[in-house]
């Protein structure tokens, strides 16, 4: 028969030892939740988050923000996703594009959001060129060549108030946020940024005199 | 005349009703069924996450694949490693990642728990250390939700553990203390999460002019439903539905500490995180944050066995 006797609970020191771990444990979630906004965070708590608590945080996976915004209708929250053409190959019939039609799910959300932080890391000069590099290159062996061109294409969707005045289809539209050729020469491999129109200056014709 | 002695029970100080209250949250003993119960459904999520990776894997992360660790140095911390760092073959990247599915295989029925669910933790978050950039909401909770079940017995209960146990002729399992720092976990995070994404929404005008949820509606792929149309004929409902998505994000955060509140919260939470979910294109997220509500339901942290 089961003993139904409540159990003892935990001896004084082990509850000793045990609240000041969980409150160690806790003020280091505040700070890494604080210290991850996406407003930034002071240097107080950049300092004390980065110095004691990250070290230890971060391998569980547990130095985190946890700042699910889902949406700020800003164009980095349209959904992304990869165009890589082969270039020593007639464009139509070697254009691949990810996520593909058939992918769904989190396999899917995974290559948009690679395709996002490629974009996005762009502003970044630690991270500049790295990943367009990769994912380019990556495609090189797979198709057996050297030379494609990347872009990453941005859905934006349309205004609300847009589409009921008929300025705008509901499907929103799609552009270009990054674009390079990728090649490998000589076992080197090299990217070659495109100037999106979108990044060109308008063009000011002289006044006629 | 002769005056009565009194004796004058100590009016508790804070610091006594503080500490009766962090005693009574973090160490009272409850019983095996809650944790086993988010160990049965968030193992499911972690393999449904584990899997996704299968597809692309060599794509990924292959010897040559587009994330070389190399390449890493510049997304992660530098107190950041995975054990797939090491996998410089195919064949040793395939052994990792079917050697971690077959752990959180064991972590979901309950087999060797104690041991499988500390590595189911390390195995997850080890993976998602390879490849950072591909890592989403879901993802973050479910670490969560693994390292809870490393901390608690979460195999005491609705697993082979159990089974075997009782074919063996064991006792059955008492109510644990350990649990319950595992629920009190699994709490915190709920509330700490549901806050932390209320805060990053709300500093966007889309939430508070009541558009969020076009917005969410009008992406091109990430939707399971296409709610377009409705929200383009009933504005009153899409601002309705941002609202509450909001206030309903709020009243988690705050109302776990309420037990009036967490009473009804909860059970909404059940229904309201996965639909959440769905709008947002996150579904998988959506669940977690179930599960997550269901380790925090009252009249499961409140028995004992």
């Amino acid at each position: 028969m089961a003993d139904h006797t409540p159990p003892p609970p935990p001896s004084e020191t082990a509850r000793a030892v045990l609240t000041v771990a969980l409150g160690l444990y806790l003020v280091g979630l505040a700070l890494c939740v604080a210290g991850h906004s996406s407003s930034g965070s002071s240097a107080l708590v950049r300092t004390i988050h980065g110095r004691l608590f990250a070290p230890w945080m971060t391998l569980p996976w547990l130095d985190l923000g946890y700042d699910t915004r889902l949406t700020h209708a800003a164009p980095e929250d349209g959904d992304h996703s990869f165009e890589l053409r082969r270039l020593d190959a007639p464009a139509a019939s070697e254009t691949v594009v990810l996520p593909g039609p058939t992918m769904r799910g989190e396999r899917a959300a995974r290559w948009r959001r690679l395709a996002r932080a490629t974009a996005v890391s762009e502003a970044n000069p630690d991270r500049e060129a790295l990943l367009p590099a990769a994912v380019g290159a990556g495609a090189f062996g797979p198709w057996s060549t050297s030379d494609v061109s990347l872009s990453v294409i941005r859905h934006l969707p349309p205004d609300r108030s847009d589409v009921l005045s008929g300025q705008a289809d509901v499907a929103g539209r799609r552009d270009r946020a990054y674009a390079a050729r990728v090649r490998n020469v000589g076992g080197e491999v090299q990217l070659i940024t495109s100037t999106l129109r979108n990044e060109l200056a308008p063009l000011v014709k002289e006044p006629t005199r | 005349m002769n005056a009565t002695p009194r004796v004058l029970a100590a009016e508790p100080t804070l610091a006594d009703v503080i500490g009766g209250t962090w005693m009574r949250f973090w160490f009272t003993p409850v019983g095996p069924w809650p944790l086993a119960l988010v160990r049965v459904l968030g193992g499911l999520l972690a393999l449904a996450l584990w899997a996704s990776y299968a597809w692309d894997l060599e794509t990924w992360f292959g010897p040559a694949g587009m994330i070389a660790p190399a390449l890493l140095t510049a997304w992660r911390s530098p107190f950041a490693v995975s054990l797939f760092d090491f996998a410089t073959s195919p064949a040793a990247l395939w052994l990792g990642y079917v050697a971690g599915g077959l752990v959180l295989l064991a972590v979901t029925i309950g087999l060797a728990t104690p041991v499988t669910s500390v590595l189911g933790a390390i195995a997850f978050t080890t993976l998602l250390h390879r490849g950072p950039m591909l890592v989403g909401p879901a993802d973050d909770v479910v670490a969560v939700i693994l390292w809870c079940l490393a901390i608690g017995r979460s195999g005491d209960a609705l697993s082979v553990d159990r089974l075997i146990g009782n074919w063996r002729g064991r006792p059955e399992p008492t109510a644990s203390f350990r649990t319950r720092i595992a629920l009190g976990l699994l709490a915190v995070h709920a509330s700490v999460i549901a806050a932390a994404a209320v805060l990053a929404q709300l500093k966007g005008d889309v939430w508070w002019n009541g558009t969020a949820a076009w917005w969410l509606a009008a992406r091109a792929d990430s939707p399971l439903v296409d709610l377009t149309g409705i929200f383009l004929r009933a504005e009153y409902l899409m601002n309705l539905v941002t609202h509450a998505i909001v206030v309903f994000e709020m009243l988690f955060a705050a109302g776990l500490w309420f037990l009036t509140v967490r009473r009804v919260i909860v059970p909404v939470g059940l229904v309201a995180w996965p639909l959440i979910g769905v709008i947002a294109g996150e579904p998988l997220w959506g669940l977690a944050m179930a599960v997550l509500a269901l380790g925090c339901l009252p009249a499961r942290i409140e028995s004992t066995t």
